[in-house]
């Protein structure tokens, strides 16, 4: 290696293995997190200039923030934060939480205590062992350089928690980069009656029936229409070719050769008859909300904006109920690309389009919105997510602290010296640690 | 009182009763010390959370329908867990100094929810769920953990900066003094007033640090455990464990942050003064994710239909 190529090494471990700089990244995460859930996701571009001033959805669309998760910005920050990672676990996390057994400046550290015991150093050093041992202390000795030391471990193993909490994150990540890699989602509409081949999965699905619930409840602020139920029954077959009845309803997905498949949405599509001089000439299409139908020879067409399950026969208007009563379709007019107004037809009843023209909503049918996902990352996600928070409840709830004594001769006696440390600065222990060393004390003093 | 209010409306009233009357016997106890006041603070307090409880339990056989699925159920919940876990650290850590300000906020949280109160509806579809059950609680209990830990980081930014201020105060007068000999330094705060001691009675900074850590590190793991069983609620509703909804995504911003805290924490230069501020600003971040989203930005989770 080049000392150039040395010096760049070194200023990259030491930039990714310090917290701040890994907190600072955590910052940016968060901020760009939250840019996402303020700015709406996934809209057209217009969407965009018509709710902020042009610089600011120029800007928004420029940077992705329009599709921040998927943005280059998103990855990056992640894959940053997933080095950063991997660095401090080896710089510094091990080396942190897992110290090598070295004698210490005992007055330096700020929990520190020194007790004087009449007895012989050899008794007074089996004594301090067995009192950290009974209390569930790993103990180890270590000679350094004529002077032995003890070292008194608490929960010795849980000075790995960091490294478990840092791994469930790393096998999310991995869970969440398998989708990626070979993951796909969709959503479909079947029609009543209609058949659909799911695109990748390559299975078949057949919409028999539709059913939703809603029921009209009262309220204090009024009548609420609530959803009770929605369920879509189907006949699928996957790879084997099998049909199989099936029913999917909203929190009862099926599997079909590893692929989900969820009730998503539903809704209404409608067939037109067209008119000519009063006579019927054809049926169109299913028709789906947005869809036009053009008048032949003429360069009008109509629009179908919505189905309006019961229509108020006062107003004339929608109702708001969304069960079928007195169903109508909302329909607009469009003369060489612009709307002529826009007007509620009952169904079955005719409307002029002009020229000898008209049109009649002629039949409803239902379709269910399916949503699927084959997601080979799920399993791995689940462990790390599990894996996490084991790592959580361990860094958190168990504090590994050590204890450094070491026994030498005083006068007749001996003098003990103590001083501890633990992961989470000595504040925390301060406390236990007074408690620990009064204990001792009357132990040794006592015992003699 | 055959026709009288409904039983739940009954501890309803008791609650809120208990909380405001509770609130003020505790900032009557954090400014005077007298220890009456404290046991009838904590008195109320439990009385207080023990109706709300008791309150969602009357609503679940009233109407057979879970109670929580909706805003004003959630908050109360969100106010008897925070006064619950609030009780927890007063009991063990004797911190019943700071009930008046959890009290405060819980009768404030409790009341704002009742304002969404449209009476008994069945949950929509996706909300019918096993999932939707435990979620809903784990998560409000995080954010309920995550109301103590703001309370005594406030309180950590509140000695720390009087503290500060009395320093400045003190040097100030010594020179006063030594300027002027006497006369001057009446008229400044000085070290043996009524405000000392009662600073003196409050916790320590570094105490008060450790039990924003030990509030922290009830939330966070709760905080991880609600979005991981939101995750799994989300993947049989809506057929994808993340959709990148307002209201997850802001569940993760706060995550963040409190991921944030707890390694700023592993650092001794940043412990104390600059972790109690990223815990407020944690806690801010848990009001936004809990109300901010549901009512300024819709969504999959937003309450209103
Ligand atoms: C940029 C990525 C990350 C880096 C560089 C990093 C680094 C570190 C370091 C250096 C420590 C302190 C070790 C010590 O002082 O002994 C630590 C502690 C910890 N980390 Fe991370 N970490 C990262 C991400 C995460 C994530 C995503 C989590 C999940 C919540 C996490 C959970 C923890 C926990 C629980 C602790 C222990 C805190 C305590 O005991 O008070 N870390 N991390």
């Amino acid at each position: 290696m080049t000392s150039a190529v040395r010096n760049l090494y070194a200023d990259f471990i030491r930039t990714f293995g310090n917290i701040l700089f890994a907190v600072s990244l955590f910052v940016i995460w968060g901020i760009l997190t939250l840019i996402g859930v303020i700015v709406d996701q996934g809209k057209a571009p217009s969407a965009y200039y018509a709710s902020y001033a042009a610089p600011v959805a120029r800007a928004i669309l420029r940077l992705d923030f329009n599709n921040v998760y998927h943005s280059w910005w998103y990855v990056g920050i992640i894959a940053l934060i997933l080095t950063s990672l991997a660095v401090c676990t080896f710089k510094r996390v091990i080396p942190a939480r897992l110290p090598a057994l070295r004698p210490v400046k005992i007055e330096a550290i700020p929990l520190h205590a020194t007790i004087d015991v009449a007895s012989p150093v050899e008794s007074v050093r089996g004594s301090v062992e067995r009192f950290f041992a009974q209390r569930g202390f790993l103990v180890r000795n270590r000679d350094f350089g004529g002077v032995e030391w003890s070292f008194a471990d608490k929960q010795n193993w849980a000075r790995r928690g960091v490294l478990i909490a840092h791994l469930g994150f790393v096998i999310i990540a991995a869970g969440t980069t398998l989708y990626w890699a070979f993951g796909f989602s969709g959503v479909t509409a079947i029609l009543t009656g209609q058949t659909v081949t799911i695109p990748r999965s390559g299975a078949t699905i057949h919409l028999d029936r539709f059913r939703y619930r809603i029921d009209p409840i009262a309220t204090k602020t009024g009548i609420v229409y609530q959803p009770i139920d929605y369920v879509s029954h189907v006949t699928a077959s996957g790879k084997d070719g099998v049909a199989r009845p099936y029913t999917i309803r909203v929190n009862h997905p099926i599997n079909i050769d590893g692929t989900n498949y969820y009730q998503s949405s539903y809704g209404f599509a409608v067939r037109f008859a067209l008119l000519h001089n009063g006579r019927f000439v054809s049926l169109s299409a299913p028709l789906y909300a947005g869809d036009t139908l053009k008048i032949p020879d003429t360069s009008r067409s109509i629009e179908f904006l919505r189905f309006v399950p019961t229509m108020d026969p006062q107003t004339k208007m929608p109702s708001p109920d969304p069960r079928i009563g007195n169903p109508a379709v909302a329909l607009s007019l469009i003369q060489s690309g612009t709307s002529e107004g826009a007007a509620l037809v009952l169904m079955h009843r005719t409307v002029d389009v002009g020229d000898g023209w008209s049109v009649r909503p002629q039949r409803y049918l239902m379709f269910t919105g399916l949503q699927y996902r084959y997601d080979p990352g799920v399993a791995l996600v689940g462990i790390g997510a599990f894996v996490l928070l084991v790592g959580l409840i361990v860094s958190f709830y168990f504090l590994p602290a050590r204890f450094y004594v070491r026994v030498d001769p005083h006068g007749d006696g001996a003098k003990v010296g103590l001083a501890a440390t633990t992961v989470k600065g000595y504040d925390i222990f301060a406390e236990e640690f007074g408690a620990l060393v009064e204990r001792l004390r009357t132990a040794l003093q006592s015992g003699g | 009182m055959t026709h009288g209010m409904p039983v739940d409306e009954i501890l309803l009233v008791i609650a809120i009763a208990s909380y405001i009357i509770g609130a003020l016997a505790l900032f009557g106890f954090f400014l005077s010390r007298v220890p009456f006041l404290r046991n009838l603070g904590a008195t109320l307090a439990i009385i207080g959370a023990v109706a709300q409880f008791a309150q969602l339990v009357a609503r679940y056989e009233i109407s057979h329908i879970w109670p929580l699925l909706n805003l004003y159920g959630s908050l109360s919940l969100f106010s008897a867990m925070s006064v619950a876990i609030f009780v927890i650290f007063a009991f063990r850590y004797r911190l019943w100094f700071a009930g008046g300000f959890v009290l405060a906020l819980a009768a404030m949280f409790l009341t704002y929810g009742v304002t969404w109160n449209e009476g008994v509806m069945p949950p929509v579809p996706s909300l019918q769920s096993y999932w939707a059950k435990v979620h809903v609680p784990i998560v409000v209990t995080s954010y309920a953990a995550f109301l103590v830990s703001f309370v005594i980081s406030a309180l950590y930014l509140t000695r720390y900066y009087v503290e500060r201020r009395r320093g400045a105060a003190m040097m100030l007068s010594a020179s006063v003094e030594a300027d002027a000999s006497g006369g001057a330094t009446a008229t400044l705060a000085g070290p043996n007033d009524g405000v000392s001691g009662w600073l003196a009675s409050l916790p320590t900074l570094p105490q008060l640090d450790v039990l924003v850590y030990r509030s922290v590190a009830v939330g966070l793991p709760l905080l991880t455990l609600g979005i991981i069983t939101g995750a799994m609620w989300a993947k049989e509703a809506w057929g994808a464990y993340w959709q990148w909804d307002p209201k997850e995504t802001a569940a993760l911003f706060s995550w963040i942050i409190y991921a944030a805290y707890m390694h700023l924490h592993t650092r001794n230069q940043w412990r104390g003064l600059r972790t109690s501020w990223v815990s407020v600003i944690g806690f801010i971040s848990i009001i936004f994710c809990y109300l901010g989203v549901n009512i300024w930005i819709s969504g999959l989770h937003s309450y209103k239909v």
